[in-house]
């Protein structure tokens, strides 16, 4: 509680407010513009973090990380067009409402979701990190090890139309996270003759090749830029107060949304789209009127805007005690983690608490300030937004990705490996792979390595040395989470390769029609 | 622009060659080094077999798309490869300008016929933007940016 007082004191500063203040902006500006992910924003805006305190930079990138997905609304509702991954869902009813002349009331709604659904997230984050990061503790090597397995078997599952292709994304990773010198032998690997390499793969620099250039060449191929006009902000046609009382008379909604929310964030590798997806899904089906949901029901805004934001600081409940992100954009957090010397874990509770404390808290202000940021400053953002031209955009973005890069370590060849890595991850992403497998492995390998090689190190007299991996009880018990995680992705594919998923889904419209 | 290529067997074929890659060299490094990079590679090699093979009993993909102009998508790509080898012979300020330029009017192009008078009403926006980011970087973060044979 001390430390958590000293963490809102550390917080309350003209310099935090302010950083919260141009970070939400800039979030909300990145993620408004159709194509840019949350996770670019933070990939981009990650090397202006570079000279500031360990707390003012993660301040300010989870303030880009809460703007940039309630950003991603904007364009959802006015243009059809989601601006990040995460507002998918929100397209479904915001645009309808637009369309009918509901644009502000969409907003209003969108940006009060978003508000309780951060808050909550951050609510979800104090309550539940810490215990789990004591529980942490109790892990050993063999521990870590199937942690990372969870991570990946799970992220390979969710990340990806087929299983096995994630899967060899997440292997990939993990392979590209051996390059360099072993963190337990000691030895250089996979150098190919050449130094520099010996350092590895900078996890940030994977991280903005991967996100940010595929995303780049598309737009050039594409020509995007010719963003359609439709969907005007026009004048406040409903005040904020009803749009607030229509959302707090139906509390439901909004609890089991942000429920649907922090489960799913929890789930490494899960992100905003399907956290917003599951959410709205489940507020159609227990809506009185569900065929209204898909043509401008303001309940469908509700349920995606507040399920996705829960998500941005409830999934950093298994990074901040695990080290395992529950979301891409937190595999940037935990790069800054690491940057600055902090290890996830009990440490971050205990010796780092009141930093921790105030990022976390940092987070709920980010929350809070959406509110005047989005409905004050939507306006000029979505104007902005839309009439950006895609040829200043694109190089634009390439300077500051080529600038972010080479500052991290003052390496040119650090600018090169991104851009192989982002090359290759645009023609990955055609044949199937997806990046989000390959992060994952690249984060997950080195855990996964240390747990790996101490277990078989310390069972070198067992006659199976194999079998230390799943000795204890705890070990068990995440082993047999890892199977599970395997499994619930593998029985939707076997469910549907007998038809039986056709056959509910037929049940289903029969009864409703 | 559409491409017949079946993309199971594409992702288990470029899994064995990414494998293969890292397996050769894997004699001369010591046992507690490539214990677990064997491992993986072992898993990796499986799971590329199971690729391949599910390509040719039941493919999922049988064709990939490339959204837009093939021919840009090549062309920014070798720009931002020419872009990242020029820096350290011409500087990052030099080679961004040019870059930034090049590419505003290799793109602008798409829309709309991009005349001299066009690219010099275009000229203080693109010296601003890259002005403002050299600043930032050299002065505020005091990042040090390759200077090259000019400047």
């Amino acid at each position: 509680m001390e430390m958590l007082l000293e963490a809102l004191t550390s917080l309350l500063t003209v310099e935090s407010l302010l950083t919260v203040l141009i970070g939400v902006s800039a979030g909300l500006f990145i993620g408004a513009m159709p194509g840019l992910t949350a996770t670019m924003a933070l990939a981009m805006l990650l090397p202006f973090t570079f000279s500031m305190e360990a707390l003012q930079g993660l301040i300010a990138l989870g303030a880009v990380y809460m703007g940039s997905i309630y950003g991603g609304a904007f364009t959802a509702i006015l243009i059809n067009t989601p601006g990040t991954p995460s507002s998918i869902a929100t397209t479904f009813d915001g645009y309808p409402m637009a369309r009918q002349g509901r644009a502000y009331e969409a907003l209003a709604a969108a940006t009060i979701a978003s508000v309780v659904g951060g808050i909550v997230g951050v609510i979800f984050l104090l309550i539940l990190a810490p215990p789990l990061a004591r529980l942490a503790v109790a892990f050993g090597p063999s521990e870590m090890f199937w942690v990372a397995m969870l991570g990946l078997t799970l992220v390979a599952s969710l990340s990806s139309d087929s299983l096995l292709k994630g899967l060899l994304g997440g292997c990939i990773g993990i392979l590209l996270s051996t390059i360099g010198v072993s963190p337990v032998g000691g030895e250089s690997r996979f150098t190919f003759g050449y130094p520099p390499l010996q350092g590895g793969i900078e996890l940030i620099v994977a991280l903005i090749g991967l996100f940010v250039i595929p995303e780049l060449l598309t737009m050039a191929a594409e020509g995007r830029g010719a963003l359609p006009g439709g969907g005007e902000l026009r004048k406040k046609e409903v005040s904020i107060a009803k749009v607030a009382k229509h959302i707090f008379s139906k509390p439901v909604n909004l609890i089991r949304s942000c429920l649907i929310g922090q489960v799913i964030a929890i789930i490494p590798g899960a992100g905003g789209n399907v956290t917003s997806l599951v959410a709205y899904n489940e507020a159609r089906r227990f809506s009185k009127d569900p065929k209204s949901f898909g043509k401008g029901n303001v309940d469908g805004v509700v349920a995606s805007e507040s399920s996705n934001n829960v998500m941005v600081a409830g999934s950093m409940v298994p990074l901040l005690t695990l080290g395992i992100p529950g979301a891409p954009p937190d595999a940037i957090i935990l790069g800054v983690l690491l940057m600055h010397g902090l290890r996830p874990g009990l440490d971050l509770f205990t010796q780092s608490g009141v930093l921790t404390n105030g990022f976390i808290l940092s987070m709920g202000l980010a929350a809070l300030m959406l509110l005047p940021v989005g409905l004050m400053g939507g306006r000029v953002i979505h104007r902005v937004v839309i009439r950006t031209p895609y040829y200043f955009l694109v190089p634009s973005i390439a300077m500051v990705t080529i600038l972010g890069t080479f500052a991290l370590r003052n390496s040119m060849l650090d600018v090169g490996i991104m851009l192989i890595l982002g090359t290759a991850g645009y023609f990955l992403r055609l044949i199937g792979i997806q990046a989000a497998p390959i992060v994952l492995g690249l984060i997950l390998g080195g855990i996964a390595e240390e747990g790996y090689v101490q277990t078989l190190m310390a069972a070198v007299v067992d006659p199976i040395p194999w079998l230390r991996l799943v000795s204890n009880p705890l070990s068990m018990v995440l082993a047999g989470l890892v199977l599970l995680g395997a499994a619930t992705a593998l029985v939707p594919m076997w469910l549907a390769r007998k038809g039986l998923l056709d056959k509910v889904e037929d049940e289903d419209s029969g009864g409703s029609s | 622009m559409i491409v017949r290529l079946n993309t199971d067997i594409a992702a288990g074929v470029l899994g064995l060659v990414f494998g293969a890659v890292l397996w050769f060299p894997r004699a001369d490094i010591g046992r507690l080094s490539i214990i677990f990079p064997r491992a993986i590679l072992l898993i990796l090699t499986l799971i590329s077999v199971a690729l391949v093979v599910k390509g040719f009993i039941r493919p999922s993909g049988r064709q990939i798309e490339i959204t837009g102009s093939p021919r840009r998508l090549v062309t920014v790509m070798i720009g931002f490869f020419l872009w990242w080898g020029l820096v350290e012979v011409l500087g990052f300020l030099l080679t961004t300008l040019i870059a930034f330029f090049a590419l505003t009017w290799y793109l602008a192009r798409v829309e709309t016929v991009v005349t001299w008078q066009r690219m010099l009403m275009w000229t203080p926006i693109i010296l601003a933007l890259v002005s403002v980011f050299y600043l930032t970087f050299t002065e505020v973060l005091n990042v040090r940016l390759p200077t090259g044979l000019f400047f």
